[in-house]
């Protein structure tokens, strides 16, 4: 459960994500999908405390993550980057004035400049026009490749849990496929992947399971093709949205 | 009217060594916000360190320059931790308890007797050296030449380094550099430390052009303060044109009206600066207007 001041962000929420597998956690704006996987990334806990310092908002985290069984609720952020749950944060999260290879070479900041290296040329191998913008600012990069350099940077930290927040966010139908097809790959490679999105039908073909959060409570939940015919019925969550994906400024 | 060759000369040294007085502040502010003001104490000490190591213990003066880089730099990590962290993003309260201490260091120092005129740090090199009609001291050619390399130097820091990378990346982008994992009390820890050794790099430099005194502290602050807020955190190429600007004006207004004015362009910068431009002469105002 997270609190922010007086507003439920989530409630009794839970979800859960298996070895290889991808999950989505649909909603609209403000469903809470952001909190719950800043939650349990950490992040939730850094921000609690630094407004508690500067009398800001008050915000009350309660309930439990768990890693392979192990409670790690109390963690802080690097020791869970370390462990392989890594977050990609909302809204193409890159450093604007470092380069490309800087974003991702600091992607991999907790690792060893080996493994750092090898996890690299493996986000290359994948969105390959990563190497063509290796020297350009991620600030100068269109949304479609900066949402490339936070996924190659999340990439970086190798992960083998992948919290992915609206990674299609503001993309053409063409570079969600593409951004789509990245997921299925990662999976292939054995990481689990948490993908938060507000339009389940773009990427539906890869999710194996979703969950539907909306006013921080969870509505439904299921495998991709229980997801897929309860789309019909629920037009707010999949139907009348699927042909105006929301851009942001 | 002396020549104007003499006004760009000096002008060039009093710029390099405006960026150095200034560039450890600077450096701070740029990267974890924490506007250290204990910056102008950290500096008189870093000076009265080597002066000490060098006159007393009769050290070598590079183990004596090393001396006083290392005790600015634990002296920072001391601030740091007693008297920052405590207060951290309470910027009132950062500025207040920071200078606090830089007021009690050097208020010490005076209490203490050190202010007579035995407190002389050497040149790096002595003797000087004509530039066409002008006649400069090698020193202060040493002076520019420092100012110029400590700039690549940082700059290489900031882009080559990992932990230049995090500083950086923490700077632009807080919640996305905590989400890797960078740890910000470490960050603004190092960025207090990399700035206070940067004051015992401008001490041993600067200082030996004049004697060390007291008030030379209180300069220091306001110089960091004037170069800073003129130059804007965001680039180092704002703080170089900065100082530039304000080491001609200081010698063109010094030619000009008299000696004492600098102090008055400092704060003429500062205000004119903050009413005009915010964010710095090169600062992207743009983006701040859209953040806005
Ligand atoms: N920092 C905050 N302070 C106060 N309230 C917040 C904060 N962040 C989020 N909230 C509130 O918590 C609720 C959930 O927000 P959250 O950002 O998790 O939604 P979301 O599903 O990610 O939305 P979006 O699709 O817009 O990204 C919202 O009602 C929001 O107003
Ligand atoms: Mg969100």
């Amino acid at each position: 459960m997270v609190f922010y001041e007086n507003a439920l962000a989530l409630n009794e929420v839970s979800v859960q994500l298996n070895p290889a597998e991808v999950v989505g956690v649909f909603g609209s704006n403000g469903a809470g999908k952001t909190t719950l996987l800043n939650t349990v990334a950490g992040l939730t806990l850094v921000y609690a405390r630094r407004e508690a310092r500067r009398g800001g908002v008050r915000v009350t985290v309660a309930g439990q993550v768990r890693l392979e069984g192990q409670d790690v609720t109390a963690w802080d952020v690097p020791e869970r980057v370390r462990r392989g749950l890594v977050l990609c944060r909302e809204r193409h999260a890159v450093f604007r004035d470092l380069t490309v290879s800087e974003n991702l070479r600091l992607g991999g900041y907790l690792r060893s400049r080996a493994e750092v290296e090898e996890s690299v040329a493996f986000a290359c191998e994948l969105m390959p026009p990563l190497r063509r913008l290796w020297r350009k600012p991620a600030g100068m990069l269109s949304g479609g490749e900066q949402q490339m350099v936070a996924i190659g940077m999340a990439l970086a930290a190798r992960p083998r849990w992948l919290l992915l927040d609206e990674p299609l966010l503001g993309l053409s139908p063409a570079l969600q496929a593409e951004i789509v097809r990245v997921v299925g790959e990662i999976r292939r490679h054995g990481v689990a992947v948490l993908v938060a999105e507000q339009y389940a039908r773009a990427v539906l073909p890869v999710v194996d399971r979703g969950y539907v959060v909306e006013s921080g409570a969870l509505v439904l939940s299921g495998t991709r093709s229980e997801l897929a015919s309860q789309a019909e019925v629920q037009a707010a969550y999949f139907g009348g949205s699927w042909a105006s994906p929301r851009t942001h400024p | 009217m002396p020549e104007l060759l003499t006004v760009l000369v000096y002008g060039l040294v009093q710029a390099a060594v405006l960026l150095l007085v200034a560039l450890g502040f600077s450096v701070t502010f740029g990267l974890s916000g924490i506007p250290n003001f204990s910056h102008g104490g950290v500096y008189i000490l870093s000076g009265f360190v080597c002066w000490f190591s060098l006159r007393k213990l009769g050290w070598p003066y590079p183990l004596a320059v090393a001396a006083s880089v290392a005790v600015a730099a634990t002296v920072g990590l001391l601030v740091y931790a007693a008297v920052i962290r405590p207060v951290r993003r309470l910027v009132l309260a950062e500025v207040i308890a920071t200078f606090a201490v830089g007021v009690a260091m050097l208020e010490l120092f005076r209490w203490m007797g050190l202010v007579t005129y035995e407190f002389n740090l050497p040149a790096v090199v002595a003797g000087s050296v004509a530039l066409g009609d002008v006649v400069v001291d090698a020193h202060r050619l040493v002076v520019v030449a420092s100012a110029a390399g400590l700039g690549l130097a940082l700059w290489w820091f900031g882009r080559a380094t990992r932990t230049g990378l995090a500083l950086r990346a923490m700077a632009q982008e807080e919640y996305t550099a905590l989400s890797l994992g960078i740890r910000e009390d470490r960050m603004a820890a190092l960025s207090v430390v990399l700035g206070s050794a940067l004051a015992a790099v401008a001490a041993v430099l600067v200082l030996p052009l004049g004697l060390i005194s007291i008030n030379l502290g209180y300069d220091a602050m306001l110089v960091a303060l004037a170069v800073t807020v003129t130059g804007g955190t965001e680039r180092t190429a704002g703080l170089v044109l900065a100082a530039l600007l304000l080491g001609l004006s200081t010698v063109v207004a010094g030619v000009l009206i008299g000696p004492h004015w600098s102090e008055v362009v400092y704060l003429a910068a500062i205000v004119a600066v903050l009413a005009v431009r915010p964010s710095g002469i090169l600062g992207r105002l743009k983006e701040l207007e859209e953040r806005v």
